[in-house]
């Protein structure tokens, strides 16, 4: 709220400047510890998508998990993973949601990210392509020619579609990408628009149940399986000038993914709490898994695969972007 | 005549409802999943006691309030000067010309890359947009001030700066609270526009957002309910306002009831 008024204050100020004005770092001089164990900086705000992926920072807020490490969180809804990595360089999020996809994407385009916990990993059917029940399409193979909807070109989907592609003994080129948010999939493929879509939750669900669309392949297997979806990070700067605020961010956030992947109970009872996912969708879609630590080899498969398929020119050493949590 | 006039909207709005509810429960069948006009507004009347969404609401209301009035405290200076001052205005003009078509919305990545914080990012873009048809009315506006008596002031030894008190300000008023009016729709657009294209802590458009990632698409409808009725209400009490304090004007020129 303070943020607010301090906002609204500046922008009455600023009455000529207008638009390109931009108003420097958000007051960091606010935020020194002056207690809380030397953190650096003790309220942050996160970027998250409304959707299961970020619940253990949802969950670490509601059982106090951020407030023992002397932390406040501020959660904020972001759109994308697009607008997310300007919202880390230019200061509005401390730390933000991202797919691996985007951010070695980032990486490699000279972006200096650090990625600072896990969030979300595949599991079986967390993402299916799916088409109508009556449609001609029975296996892989008939998807050549076809039109898919992915949620965003040239990113995770596509590669996860891609990548089943090649055991079908197609090529990408071989069908006809069109981006559709996850929302609309559904209409589209149902009114002959496209043919398939690679869907998620709860669109799996709710596809399944209201026009009886069928799974045709499981994106999740084969080099695929466990693929690593989503997990937190923070500019290189950010990192290096806040190194105890991060570490307090892991912890809490690492305890927080223990608590998810072991109990789905706590997951369906925060689901409704920040997305509009209700308690009963909530208990029966398919939900990934919740890895408590940040590992190396784990990543490093995205980025094998992204250079396999072309995403990426030159190999990334996945080491180099992760900002491991400081031991002790 | 008023009275019958509302009837006619109320009845023209009601077949719309009737009309759209059985085109998509009878006429759509299983080809498409789109919530009925009754489920829209059944959950439209749940939204008001959602203290998330009313939240949103405020915090969406206060960037187009104030956007708004930061528009228009630049704008209309900049249009009396530029009115004012003729030479000013050739120079300049090619420059507004330019600027005023680009769309509004694709400034918004801009803005976000550029303003970190939030509030001011949507701010900002906000009164962009409302800007120019502010701008554009006020100088009209100035164009329109009667010669023949800002001659006669002069001729009776009045100073620039009183014919610009006496007789173009209350001139050109009414245009400026035509231009107001206009921008006020343009900046809800905007406020929403940004918060979709954004995201934040809460607001209309980042209530619509959740509600498509969780797929409900009779909350983000509902919500988008919300919006228009808000933009009609604005609308209305503007025009009411600029009747109440322009009736002059309208007597003037002759305009006909609209």
């Amino acid at each position: 709220m303070t943020r607010k008024l301090r906002c609204h204050a500046i922008v009455l100020g600023v009455t000529v400047a207008l638009t390109l004005a931009g108003c420097g770092g958000s007051g960091d001089s606010a935020n020194t510890a002056a207690n809380s164990g030397g953190l650096e900086k003790t309220n942050i705000t996160v970027g998250a998508l409304p959707i299961p992926d970020p619940v253990s920072l949802y969950i670490a807020n509601a059982k106090g998990f951020f407030k023992e490490e002397g932390l406040t969180v501020t959660p904020k809804t972001i759109t994308g993973g697009a607008a997310a990595i300007p919202a880390i360089e230019n200061g509005s999020l401390d730390i933000s949601q991202t797919n691996y996809v985007s951010t070695f994407l980032a990486v490699s385009q000279g972006k200096k990210i650090k990625l600072v916990a896990d969030m979300y990993q595949a599991a079986p059917n967390t993402f299916n392509i799916m088409v109508p029940k009556d449609s001609p399409i029975k296996t892989v193979a008939d998807l050549k020619g076809k039109t898919v909807l992915v949620n965003n070109l040239k990113n995770i989907a596509q590669l996860a579609v891609t990548s089943q592609l090649k055991v079908a003994g197609l090529a990408e080129t071989d069908v006809k990408f069109v981006e559709k948010p996850f929302p609309e999939m559904g209409n589209t493929i149902q009114s002959g628009q496209a043919d398939a879509g690679w869907i998620t939750e709860p669109f799996i669900t709710a596809n399944q149940s209201k026009f009886g669309f069928r799974k045709l392949v499981d994106t999740m297997t084969g080099q695929t399986a466990d693929l690593p979806i989503a997990g937190w990070m923070a500019t290189e700067e950010w990192a290096s000038k806040y190194p105890k605020t991060l570490a307090a961010f892991q912890r809490a956030i690492s305890k927080a993914q223990q608590l998810a992947s072991s109990d789905r109970k706590e997951i369906e009872a925060m689901l409704p709490k920040y997305t509009q996912i209700d308690a009963k969708t909530a208990s029966v879609i398919t939900l990934g898994a919740y890895p408590s630590e940040l590992n190396a080899n784990r990543l490093q498969k995205v980025a094998d695969l992204m250079l396999e398929y072309g995403y990426l020119k030159n190999p990334i050493d996945v080491k180099s972007v992760i900002a491991a949590p400081a031991a002790g | 005549m008023i009275r019958a006039r509302l009837l006619r909207g109320a009845i023209g709005a009601a077949g719309f409802l009737v009309l759209g509810e059985l085109v998509i429960r009878f006429g759509i069948g299983d080809k498409l999943d789109f919530p009925a006009p009754s489920a829209i507004l059944y959950e439209a009347v749940r939204l008001l006691a959602d203290p998330e969404f009313l939240a949103g609401v405020g915090t969406t209301l206060t960037n187009w309030v104030l956007g708004l009035l930061l528009a228009t405290v630049i704008a209309v200076p900049v249009g009396v000067l530029l009115g004012a001052l003729t030479p000013l205005e050739r120079a300049i003009r090619p420059v507004l010309e330019f600027m005023r078509p680009i769309p509004s919305v694709a400034i918004i990545p801009l803005a976000i890359l550029l303003i970190p914080v939030d509030e001011l990012m949507k701010i900002s873009v906000i009164v962009y947009a409302s800007v120019w048809p502010i701008l554009i009315n006020t100088l009209y506006g100035m164009h329109d001030v009667d010669p023949l008596a800002k001659e006669s002031l002069r001729s009776f030894g009045f100073g620039p700066l009183a014919v610009l008190a006496r007789v173009s300000l209350p001139s050109a008023a009414p245009f400026v609270a035509t231009g107001i009016r206009i921008a006020a729709g343009i900046a809800l657009v905007l406020a929403v526009s940004a918060e979709l294209l954004a995201g934040g802590f809460n607001g209309i458009g980042v209530f619509v957002a959740v509600a498509g990632s969780g797929n409900r698409t009779d909350l983000m409808m509902a919500a988008t309910f919300w919006a228009g009725v808000i933009g009609v209400l604005a609308n209305v009490l503007l025009m009411a306002g600029e009747r109440r304090l322009f009736h002059w004007h309208r007597m003037r020129t002759g305009a006909a009831e609209s």
